[in-house]
């Protein structure tokens, strides 16, 4: 497999502020992180810049004459991370490289859905492929897969494209109300999106349904009986 | 101004109706405005294709074009009152059928089908017996009542969002039907005039032809039995004609700028947010472009048609200044124009059609009008986005509306040289002429 290396570069300047970038990566993939020295400190001598993840040291460094690089092959999900290059002197200066898998975004707003009915719910990932998508209902505080071979008259999981998937969920009833969480399996790890589903009974939204037309039907009385008296009145006078 | 019924009200139980007709405006046409926020949640729901579900608005755009012509002449027959509680009857129930979702076919019968033809049914005789009850202040009459829609519009964005978070797209669309079962309270306060009917018949014969509006004489040789059904006769005149092939060329105009001005502020890099509030400007400074209209029309300072042609003319030039537009601020003042213009000519318009052909064949003249209308409206947004493809720029569709608009001045501007050269002509012939005239003996018998 022939890889493009990606290269990302951050700048080592501000002090007490740290510097922070976040990369996403659908696959694995060679990249090549570089902090550079600002022009204020290129006073200094022989200015030292380590690189880490997490605690550990990363002992390859190749330097040129202001920035500092570290080559990385991601492969997996251990390799995903934040790795940081520090400058050591009076205070700390350093940056970070969060490496991660991309985000899939849940829905703000729930769902709604009524007894019986149909409901569809949608996760997308836009900018990269997931490998295969998972999805899983909340029972208290556990999340369980839902398979919709075993369940076929109640789920539908639908791969709509490759970026796209539907979770139908048949013959609603109260039990179905709650959180779902759609998961989508990259080459480098998971990730997930939460969505919520609210279950309401037809008598819902017939209560001001009702209200909205006894009201149409008193005010159209009211107005049919005025116009009848004054007619009456006109005949009289 | 020219004469109408005999003694129209202008005033006293006129504002009633005047308030129940700002009111159908809202519950019919700021619906029809707003069904867009159900389009994602019906497409979802039935998994179908974006363009399969706009086919909804299509339909019920469609019916409520081809119901106008019916519902104007079931007018004539059964007053008005009955037509707008029938529609507001069909109205609640496309919506509270469409509750029940079974399918997108239904959809199409229910919100697309249904629900076109009450708001056809409800908006045809509310915007008629407006007219109907005014004559001096008419053009006001039915600029307030027009400002309905821009009002609901503004007020129902938000609402029916709020619905559809609390309800679903189902129990939103069940309690909307509710709230358009009110057309009908609005209805039954539409009391039919007791002199129109009556007076109808003899009235071509006590016309005098007056100094300005269009000249009477040809209506004289028409018997007044006409009025009872559908005037076909109408295409026979030629200020109807031109004023409805303005209409026609409008209404291209008209429907594309909305379509594209969401997309064109996306272009310019503006965020849904204040996206969204270009189409607030839009609905507000439209309110206020009507109830300025209708006010400065009932001064009667100017003759209608000038007026319209006024304001065409000055949408148009924002249209064509609106692509100059490059950033947010820019953007929201020629919307604000457009849309203040916008609301100056829909004011307007209808009281120009009562100028134009005269009160007894009003209602049979709004439907024909609108029939006419809707076929520019049809064509409009499909040529424009055929020019925006071909051109690659959003803006070519501003051009394309501000052309056409243009293009549509002409022909108000020759029916106004048209209706000048009539009005020189009875009063150069009035003299002479009146003695040869065949309705002149039972005139000066009448007018005794």
């Amino acid at each position: 497999k022939k890889f493009h290396k990606q290269f990302y570069k951050l700048l080592l300047g501000v002090s007490g502020t740290s510097m922070e970038k976040n990369i996403t990566l659908g696959s694995a993939a060679r990249i090549e992180l570089s902090c550079k020295l600002d022009n204020k400190y290129s006073h200094l001598k022989s200015p030292q810049v380590t690189w880490k993840r997490g605690n550990e040291t990363i002992g390859h460094i190749s330097k040129t004459k202001n920035s500092w690089s570290i080559q990385l092959k991601i492969l997996d999900n251990s390799n995903l991370g934040s790795y940081s290059c520090t400058l050591k002197g009076e205070e700390e200066i350093s940056a970070v490289f969060n490496l991660q898998v991309p985000k899939i975004g849940g829905k703000e707003k729930p769902i709604v859905s009524y007894e019986g009915d149909t409901a569809v719910m949608i996760c997308e990932s836009l900018d990269y492929t997931p490998i295969a998508w998972t999805w899983y209902m909340t029972n208290g505080s556990e999340q369980i897969a839902i398979n919709d071979s075993l369940l076929a008259d109640k789920y539908a999981i639908n791969r709509i494209s490759a970026n796209v998937t539907h979770l139908k969920i048949l013959k609603l009833t109260k039990e179905d109300d709650g959180v779902y969480w759609c998961e989508a399996a990259f080459e480098l790890g998971k990730s997930k999106g939460k969505l919520k589903l609210k279950v309401l009974s037809f008598m819902v939204p017939l209560k001001p349904f009702l209200a909205i037309v006894a009201e149409a039907v008193i005010l159209v009385t009211i107005v049919f009986l005025y116009e009848i008296y004054s007619k009456k009145k006109e005949k009289h006078a | 101004m020219q004469a109408k019924d005999s003694n129209p009200p202008d005033g006293g139980y006129g504002w009633v109706v005047v308030v129940s007709a700002f009111m159908v405006m809202g519950l019919t046409a700021a619906v029809l405005k707003t069904f867009g926020l159900f389009f994602v949640e019906i497409q979802q729901h039935f998994d179908e294709l974006a363009s399969t579900t706009s086919w909804i608005t299509s339909v019920t755009i469609a019916i409520f074009h081809l119901g106008a012509p019916v519902a104007s002449s079931l007018c004539v027959r059964y007053t008005h009152r009955a037509v707008v509680i029938t529609g507001g009857l069909l109205a609640f129930s496309g919506m509270a059928l469409g509750f029940l979702g079974l399918n997108m076919v239904w959809m199409y019968a229910t919100t697309g089908f249904l629900q076109g033809l009450g708001i056809s049914f409800s908006w045809t005789p509310a915007i008629s017996i407006v007219s109907h009850y005014f004559s001096k202040k008419r053009a006001l009459a039915n600029a307030i009542a027009s400002a309905g829609e821009c009002a609901f519009a503004f007020t129902f964005g938000p609402f029916f969002q709020w619905l559809i978070s609390q309800y679903g797209w189902k129990g939103a669309l069940l309690i909307i039907g509710g709230i358009q079962l009110n057309i009908c309270v609005c209805g039954v306060l539409m009391r039919p005039l007791a002199s129109s009917c009556l007076l109808q018949a003899g009235h071509s014969e006590t016309e005098t032809p007056l100094g300005n509006g269009a000249s009477r004489i040809d209506k004289e040789d028409k018997s007044p039995i006409t009025q009872k059904t559908f005037n076909w006769m109408l295409v026979r005149r030629p200020e109807f004609v031109l004023y409805a092939i303005f209409g026609l060329l409008a209404a291209m105009s008209f429907f594309v700028p909305p379509l594209f001005l969401v997309p064109l502020s996306y272009s310019l890099g503006i965020d849904e947010s204040w996206t969204a509030s270009l189409l607030s400007i839009l609905a507000m400074v439209d309110f206020a472009g009507r109830l300025l209209c209708g006010w400065y029309a009932n001064l009667h300072v100017t003759k209608t048609v000038h007026l319209l042609t006024m304001t065409i003319t000055l949408i148009s030039t924002s249209l064509m200044l609106l692509p100059l537009a490059n950033n947010y601020l820019s953007l929201a003042i020629f919307t604000g124009f457009y849309g203040f213009f916008f609301g100056t000519t829909v004011a307007v318009h209808i009281t120009v059609l009562a100028d134009v052909v005269g009160m007894p064949d009003f209602d049979s003249a709004l439907g024909l009008f609108m029939l006419i209308r809707s076929t520019g409206g049809f064509v409009g947004p499909p040529l424009a986005g055929l020019i925006v493809d071909m051109a690659g720029d959003y803006r070519a569709g501003f051009y394309m509306a501000g052309a056409t608009l243009v293009l549509s001045a002409g022909f108000l501007v020759t029916l106004d040289q048209l209706q000048q050269r009539k009005e020189r002509g009875i009063q150069t012939n009035t003299k002479p002429e009146k003695s040869m005239l065949p309705y002149s003996s039972l005139h000066l018998l009448k007018l005794q």
